[in-house]
């Protein structure tokens, strides 16, 4: 925390610094290594044609000249934004009404909310090969159950027309519960007079929910979505344990298609022009959104500040 | 588009520690620290790293053999690591470079050969190989074939395998058919499948890996072989797949997988051994690799692939042992080192360890070579089946682009989404861009 500067008497000013310096000095280190480097690095390894092995050549901008003529990556751009799109709002929604069930004292509570985090908690590896082995088209639980309901089975992660949307639903599952929690310890900071207000007043419960606690709930909401977009523009583990981009692309996310440029290929000048237009993208996208959700009006600060 | 490699680079002092950075960046930072070998000059022992993904019983052979060499060898040490697994053994020897730690000896995919080729501390053995001592014509064929990029010599067969039809006894009985013979026909092989095949109980003739890699790949590259073609011009430049043979290929593949639905079409889970296990699959093409997790309950036979016009060529994925420049006394070792492993009697007593196939030719003729078929008598056929081995995958560093456009296109016949010729079409464009240096 900085505190403005004409607070502070002229003499302990120097002492501060180093003191405030050497406290936040590893995590410097340790960001600008781990994470400013390896960005000016990629960015520089854009500019070139780069296998990793031999001496990079200069390469200008023809990396991100080819960029715009590859058809896989266009198709991998459109189907992260149909991802986004569709995983961002669902969450978003499904963690708030899970959260709102889950906001009440009744037996076995903790159980239940026990049960909608333990997705989170699970390796992104594992719950992958559990669903690939449920939504198996021949096999799987899931459509051995479609058919005792007299529906047909489905290709899930077989299908180019399913896949894309069978790691949304799956992705879904996963983050709902990160989602609920972070609502549900907001829910319990509401205070309670309000709600009690309100009550007062003649509201139902579900009035309360939608008019008192959710628009308390704005900044808490304007985190989650900045947070799930970054998650959702970064898709990568859950295809690569689950479709590898497939069948016929039809799941290759940019992330996967950066690593298969990167890692299969070894054209890592390629894939870093990839990599920097993803980064930009994703800066541009967060200032949107932080922009939308702080221009909220002061109900909104009362809850968060709690 | 790259330089061609040419001597060792030293990188100079300034960049070292950026190069170190970048391999950070990908993450292997833990693997580079654990792999550095103790230097060789000066007195004391010279020690050797040598990078391996070997699990279970080959893991405990290998460290067998390792253990042995260093009680035989108090100068000239070698140190095992295992690097994860073999999957991802190119990617970590490449961040491994980058970092300025990298392995004297190392495991690595037969298709690595060509990206690894560039590497300028890659050793080249071609003139090593040559001497009588290490008796290079000894290994098969193909073997020979996938440790050579443009005439060099990059490394040395460390596994040799290749594809077979193994049948499950039992379902054929059940089915009144006769079992599956050497010289089966396509027609022959698509009847019995689709006679196998039963919707009721979710049984299928078949299974085919429909994951797009290089699984879905060599299953074909068998069949297009098979029917006289080719899957690139001889001199690696331009496609050749899209020929009468590989169309023949194509439509084998729809008549079964679209038309009779006598194919389960692997998702990449692996889950056809288990299928196969359960009576659900009555035929696969598969290597070795496979029969040791084939339940004791499940009688099954190994035979050759069916043929087209008589021709029943099989595909292999030799992979190798790769040897890296550190310094010239280890590399010395390193070598030392790999041609004992390689030679006769230390392979065979791993592959009696192991299951592994032999990879020279002479180690058939030893005298404890009846050893080996008593302990696995499913790799008679198997063995024999190397004769049949006739061409490599190419050994070029767009390999992988050939691969994954292959691997689109056999997947577009086996769901239904493409006719044959149009898939054979759209790969062809594919190729001939990726040929042409497209990323």
């Amino acid at each position: 925390v900085i505190l403005p500067r004409a607070i502070r008497p002229r003499t302990r000013r120097s002492a501060d610094q180093l003191a405030g310096w050497t406290l936040i000095g590893p995590s410097v280190v340790l960001i600008g290594l781990f994470g400013l480097v390896p960005v000016l690095w990629s960015l520089l390894m854009s500019f070139q044609h780069n296998d990793l092995q031999t001496p990079a050549q200069w390469a200008g901008l023809d990396n991100y000249r080819e960029l715009a003529h590859d058809p896989v990556f266009v198709q991998s751009l459109r189907q992260t934004v149909v991802y986004t799109v569709l995983f961002v709002p669902i969450t978003l929604v499904g963690s708030l009404l899970v959260a709102g069930a889950l906001n009440r004292r009744i037996r076995g509570i903790s159980l239940y909310r026990l049960a909608v985090f333990v997705p989170v908690i699970t390796s992104t590896v594992a719950t992958g090969l559990i669903f690939t082995w449920l939504l198996d088209p021949e096999f799987g639980l899931v459509n051995s159950g479609l058919n005792k309901l007299g529906l047909p089975s489905q290709g899930f992660f077989a299908s180019p027309h399913e896949a894309l949307y069978t790691v949304v639903a799956m992705t879904v599952w996963g983050w709902i519960g990160f989602g609920a929690m972070i609502y549900l310890a907001a829910l319990q900071s509401v205070p309670t007079d309000l709600l009690e207000a309100a009550e007062l007043d003649g509201c139902t419960k579900t009035g309360v929910f939608w008019r008192i606690q959710v628009p308390l709930l704005r900044p808490i909401s304007g985190f989650l979505l900045v947070w799930l977009t970054i998650n959702a523009l970064q898709l990568f583990d859950e295809v690569y344990v689950t479709t590898k981009g497939g069948p016929l692309h039809a799941s290759t996310v940019v992330v996967y298609y950066l690593y298969q440029q990167a890692f299969v290929y070894f054209h890592a000048g390629y894939a870093a022009a990839i990599a920097l237009l993803l980064f930009v993208a994703i800066v541009l996208v967060t200032l949107v959104q932080m922009r939308l959700t702080r221009d909220g009006s002061d109900p909104a600060e009362a809850g968060g500040a709690r | 588009m790259e330089r061609s490699p040419g001597r060792p680079i030293r990188r100079s002092s300034i960049r070292r520690p950026l190069a170190a950075l970048a391999a950070a960046g990908v993450a292997v930072l833990t693997l580079a620290a654990c792999g550095g070998g103790s230097g060789g000059s000066g007195s004391g022992p010279t020690t050797i790293t040598v990078w391996h993904g070997y699990t279970d019983v080959e893991a405990k052979a290998f460290t067998k053999l390792g253990q042995q060499w260093n009680a035989a060898h108090p100068d000239d040490q070698v140190k095992l690591v295992f690097d994860g697994g073999n999957d991802s053994a190119l990617q970590k020897t490449i961040a491994g470079f980058t970092g300025g730690t990298y392995p004297d000896l190392a495991y690595e995919y037969g298709s690595s050969a060509a990206t690894l080729a560039r590497q300028p501390r890659l050793v080249d053995l071609t003139s090593k190989v040559k001497a009588a001592s290490f008796d290079w014509n000894d290994f098969f064929p193909s073997e020979r074939a996938a440790s050579t990029v443009n005439g060099k010599v990059v490394g040395v067969p460390a596994l040799v395998d290749n594809l077979s039809l193994v049948y499950n006894k039992a379902l054929f009985a059940q089915a009144g058919l006769p079992a599956p013979t050497a010289d089966w026909t396509w027609a022959d092989f698509r009847s019995a499948a689709a006679k196998l095949t039963n919707p009721g109980t979710k049984t299928y003739g078949w299974a085919y890996v429909n994951d797009g890699s290089e699984d879905t790949v060599w299953r074909y590259l068998a069949m297009l072989w098979q029917a006289g073609g080719d899957l690139l011009t001889p001199d690696n430049s331009k496609p050749a797949f899209d020929s009468p043979a590989g169309l023949a290929a194509l439509n084998q593949l729809r008549a079964m997988a679209v038309t009779d639905k006598s194919v389960y079409l692997d998702s990449g889970n692996d889950n056809y051994l288990n299928l196969f296990n359960s009576g659900k699959i009555a035929m696969l093409w598969t290597g070795p690799w496979d029969l040791s997790s084939i339940d004791s309950s499940v009688k099954y036979g190994v035979t050759l692939l069916p043929g087209y016009n008589g021709d029943h060529e099989t595909i292999s994925g030799p992979d190798l042992y790769v040897t890296f420049d550190n310094s010239k006394a280890r590399t010395d070792v390193a070598w030392q080192f790999v041609s004992w492993l390689d030679s006769a009697p230390v392979h065979l007593q791993f592959a009696i360890d192991t299951g592994d196939l032999p990879v020279r030719q002479s180690e058939t003729q030893s005298p404890d070579y009846p050893k080996f078929l008593a302990k696995y008598p499913g790799d008679k056929v198997f063995v024999q089946n190397l004769a049949n081995v006739k061409h490599v995958r190419p050994n070029i560093p767009e390999y992988a682009q050939v691969s994954t456009a292959i691997g689109q296109m056999v997947q577009s016949v086996l769901i239904g989404q493409a006719q044959p010729q149009q898939a054979l079409d759209s790969a062809k464009a594919a190729v001939t861009s990726a040929l042409a240096g497209a990323q």
